[in-house]
């Protein structure tokens, strides 16, 4: 990891009030954020028209 | 004779009636075998001797008197610690939670107890839920019946090692990512993830809103399906709670596989995530006997499993974080290593990736119900790779996320997985098989048939 990306990781970290995470657990915080940019590119492509609405119920039968 | 801590939940009321055995006498039988055999295994969390003691009491004098409540009356269940006994603490394996005393029932425990069936105990699990094997918490973690110096699969480790062991004959586990499933394939167990909603989460500690899932676990697919009946239902208390549309899942357990329509998802294990030799071989095994057994399999092709494995982590990691948050800024120090690292993840997903998932996940899903236009069961890998030994933390990391469950969870489609084989080093292979939308009925069928023909759910782990 760069500078720069660490640096980038933990200005979102200390935004999202994980302070004492960042002084404990460092190493935690920074691997957990790696973790998101390979999911986030695994995610694959949408149709445009494609809504998010999730299956919160499943309403059809067998 | 079959040993009575080996009884199968659907033979006790026979026992029963018939006095070769009483629920007191089992009870106790299987309170000496946790005491010899538990810590070796770690199933349990939190024995309840006495309060299991107690209620089998009030089941023997119940049926004696002739006031039988059903299937499961004086039947001893096992259950996850992410799920609320009155009067217990639900500790969900963390520091964080060692003095949660539950203050009520989850609805699927009190369904449980109105069927008169036994509460023995609490049960391992990974931290929260979610993630591996950890040697960093309160508690020790569960381990594998069939070599304890293999893991056992997780999250509900203590459940499947339990069961594997002979402590209970049900127990109560929860999947979001693969949870019921992964135990079941690793101890070889039977494991039911039923339709998203079939069973009602309330009382049950979240690990994601729309992934998770209350199942049934147990030795025989006869059992999963008693316990699944008698867990299921309506409840107004979980807002994706529905009523089940469907008939009994025990109705078509003795009907066969002939002229089943099965899809066979062979990319996953092929070629998204390639599996294991011995694994491809023991799922080939198992499509070519239902196609013996008068089965029609066909290959199905379904989305990328590592695009599904893609949106279940984001959505899980997402929705996890917005429980979490606070503890995780105040005492990051009290989660164990694994949880927190999966946790603090969620703090760099983004409104766009959680959305991009769900769109993602509506994709899958339509896909997913566009292969059920032509077939009634799918089959697939649960398990890519048979268990590894519970101290080898790198293979550990690197096969954890190599299976196929999380597609389900994505949609919420019914799933069993159970054993398929044995490893060349004596560990269960395992298959899956998936259904339509509350048709548990259909999914229970293919896993009766396959154990009748596989045989595998008879044998048992050497006494460890």
């Amino acid at each position: 990891m760069t500078d720069e990306a660490e640096k980038i990781i933990e200005t979102l970290a200390r935004a999202a009030g994980l302070d004492l995470a960042l002084a404990e657990f460092r190493e935690d915080v920074m691997a957990a954020a790696s973790q998101v940019q390979a999911q986030r590119r695994a995610l694959g492509e949408t149709r445009p028209t494609c809504e998010p609405w999730p299956p919160m119920r499943v309403v059809t039968g067998p | 004779m079959t040993a009575p801590h080996w009884s199968d939940a659907v033979d006790l009321a026979d026992a029963y009636r018939a006095g070769t055995l009483s629920p007191v006498e089992l009870v106790r039988d299987l309170l000496d075998r946790i005491a010899g055999l538990d810590p070796k295994i770690n199933a349990f969390i939190r024995l309840d001797a006495e309060g299991a003691l107690d209620a089998a009491h009030v089941a023997e004098r119940e049926i004696h008197a002739g006031r039988v409540r059903g299937p499961l009356h004086g039947v001893p269940v096992g259950i996850k610690d992410i799920i609320d006994v009155a009067g217990m603490p639900t500790t969900c394996h963390s520091k964080i939670l060692l003095d949660n005393v539950a203050g009520a029932d989850a609805d699927a425990v009190a369904r449980l107890r109105r069927a008169g069936a036994i509460i023995l105990g609490k049960l391992s699990t990974h931290e929260f839920a979610l993630g591996g094997p950890s040697f960093d918490l309160p508690f020790p973690p569960a381990r594998n019946p069939w070599n304890p110096a293999y893991h056992p699969g997780g999250s509900s480790s203590g459940s499947g090692a339990g069961l594997a062991a002979g402590f209970f004959p049900l127990a109560l586990g929860t999947d979001t990512g693969g949870s019921v499933r992964n135990p079941a394939s690793a101890c070889g167990i039977v494991g039911v993830k039923p339709t998203y909603g079939l069973v009602s989460r309330r009382g049950v500690f979240p690990l994601a809103y729309t992934l998770d899932h209350v199942g049934a676990m147990s030795r025989t697919v006869a059992d999963a399906a008693a316990l699944l009946e008698a867990i299921m239902g309506r409840d107004p208390g979980d807002p994706a709670s529905v009523r089940s549309p469907g008939r009994p899942p025990s109705a078509d357990l003795a009907r066969g596989v002939r002229g089943l329509r099965i899809g066979y998802v062979r990319h996953f294990h092929e070629t998204d995530m390639p599996a294991d030799a011995q694994v491809a071989v023991a799922l080939n095994g198992v499509a070519r006997d239902l196609t013996a057994e008068g089965a029609t399999v066909e290959t199905v092709v379904l989305p990328d499993l590592n695009a599904f494995s893609a949106v279940n982590r984001v959505i899980l990691q997402s929705e996890a974080w917005a429980i979490h948050s606070d503890w995780l800024r105040t005492r990051p120090q009290d989660y164990g290593q694994s949880a927190r690292r999966r946790l603090l993840a969620g703090a760099f997903l983004t409104a766009e990736d959680y959305i991009q998932a769900q769109r993602r996940r509506t994709q899958m899903i339509a896909s997913v119900q566009q292969a059920f236009q032509d077939v009634d069961v799918l089959l697939c890998a649960s398990a890519m790779d048979p268990p590894c030994r519970i101290d080898d933390d790198a293979t550990v990391a690197r096969t954890y996320p190599r299976q196929a469950r999380t597609p389900f969870n994505v949609t919420g489609h019914p799933a069993v997985a159970m054993m398929a084989g044995l490893s060349d080093e004596g560990l269960p292979l395992s298959v899956q098989f998936v259904g339509r939308y509350f048709d548990e009925v259909t999914v229970l069928r293919a896993a009766a048939a396959w154990e009748r023909i596989g045989g595998w759910q008879a044998r048992r782990p050497p006494e460890p």
